[in-house]
């Protein structure tokens, strides 16, 4: 299992595309990959839980990855919080 | 699905502007100073101060909502004004978070600013102490239970809670929609939160933001109440039956008689959990109303399981040695 903590980058915050984008990458992958916020805990495979979080520009996140791949996906996810989905 | 990595959450306090905000309709209530709706209210219990107001201290459980009823109000009335004062008084030696007064009980105006100079607010309502308490607790005891988010569908169907898990992309949604559309309705898809409500019974409801949206893979968002309208919809339902999806395994514990009866705690509390193995070609949308059905039936005190085992130890039992006979020993003249 890994876990890590990041925080929102890019403005709009984690809106409808970045929200897409995330579970499009997340279901790439086999492992179990859940987003911690604050009180409230939900399936990053989900773009309704995922959207749930409405999570604003500097809010932080645990991202947890639970499985087979999940050195692989928690690369790929990173690698997307860290470019703030490319947008602005 | 782990659900035993599923996190529980509990609120620690509401502000009194919380609690004014969402029961000032419900029980009339009044503000007779509007200071203080910043305090907090950390304990679901409330507090009737009678003693305190005698002068018995002890055990004074201040920070609890302090309800005012006939007999204290009564009480302060049977003195003279200085001396009302001063027993009043004696509470805001604590750190109280607010005072509801009952009954339209009258309170002095010297008693309310001696309240508002300590900053606790304090409201009437018109209703009888017995009411407003039970209204207050009903409250209060919501507040601060337990609660977890599960990533699942939940549905009523035909007034039995079903709640969907399994992994993402399993169909979850997709039987929903099925069950939607075959009359049910939708508590809420893929974000659930359950309350423990008193003892050992659970309540699920969706999140204000999500509602009753839903994603079907390929087709995107839709909005389930403005395309079937408000009657494929609740807010909340008791969480009854678990059916969790799974693939098919020819190793998978799955029952064939159903007569040990699983079950999955969830906020500590036992509920009923059926394994159920999908595959192409199953209904698995009539299969959950079968499940709903069969729950009420067993809730009315018949069980299938039961009953076909019985028949069969019967026949056991009379050591009958003829093969399985037909059901109907004679087919009368009925050629239909």
């Amino acid at each position: 299992m890994i876990e890590k903590e990041i925080v929102i980058k890019n403005r709009a915050g984690l809106h409808t595309r970045p929200a897409a984008a995330l579970v499009k990458v997340a279901a790439q992958f086999k492992s179990d990959f859940y987003i911690i916020k604050d009180d409230l805990e939900i399936n990053g495979k989900s773009i309704i839980g995922v959207m749930t979080l409405a999570a604003e520009q500097g809010s932080s996140l645990k991202l947890r990855f639970d499985g087979e791949d999940e050195q692989a996906m928690a690369e790929a996810i990173l690698g997307l919080f860290e470019r703030g989905f490319d947008e602005a | 699905m782990k659900l035993e990595s599923i996190k529980e959450v509990r609120k620690h306090n509401i502000t009194v502007g919380f609690l004014h905000e969402t029961l000032k309709n419900r029980i009339k209530l009044e503000v007779l100073t509007s200071v203080g709706f910043e305090n907090l209210i950390r304990d679901k219990n409330i507090h009737r101060p009678g003693l305190a107001l005698a002068g018995y201290v002890a055990l004074f459980t201040y920070d609890r909502l302090q309800v005012c009823g006939n007999t204290e109000m009564r009480y302060l009335k049977s003195m003279p004004l200085e001396e009302r004062i001063r027993a009043f008084s004696t509470l805001f030696k604590f750190d109280i978070p607010a005072i509801i007064v009952t009954n339209d009980n009258i309170i002095d105006p010297e008693l309310v600013q001696i309240a508002a100079d300590h900053n606790v607010p304090v409201m009437r309502t018109p209703l009888e102490t017995t009411k407003a308490v039970y209204f207050l607790s009903d409250f209060l005891d919501d507040q601060f239970s337990p609660q977890v988010s599960i990533h699942g569908s939940f549905v009523d169907v035909y007034g039995i809670g079903v709640l969907f898990i399994g992994r993402s992309g399993i169909g979850k949604s997709e039987i929903t929609l099925d069950l939607i559309e075959r009359g049910h309705r939708l508590v809420s898809d893929d974000v659930v939160t359950i309350t423990r409500k008193g003892e050992g019974i659970l309540i699920g409801a969706g999140t204000d933001l999500v509602k009753h949206f839903m994603e079907i893979r390929g087709l995107g968002i839709i909005d389930v109440p403005s395309i079937f309208g408000v009657r494929a919809i609740r807010f909340q339902k008791r969480v009854e039956v678990v059916v969790e999806l799974m693939e098919w395994d020819s190793k998978g514990d799955f029952t064939r008689t159903g007569l040990d009866q699983q079950t999955l705690k969830i906020l500590d509390v036992d509920i009923p959990h059926i394994k159920l193995p999908i595959f192409p070609g199953k209904n698995i949308t009539v299969i959950a109303e079968v499940i709903a059905l069969d729950y009420l039936l067993r809730h009315y005190g018949y069980d299938s399981a039961k009953e076909f085992s019985h028949k069969l130890e019967n026949v056991i039992a009379q050591k009958s040695k003829k093969n399985a006979k037909r059901a109907i020993d004679y087919f009368e003249h009925d050629f239909e």
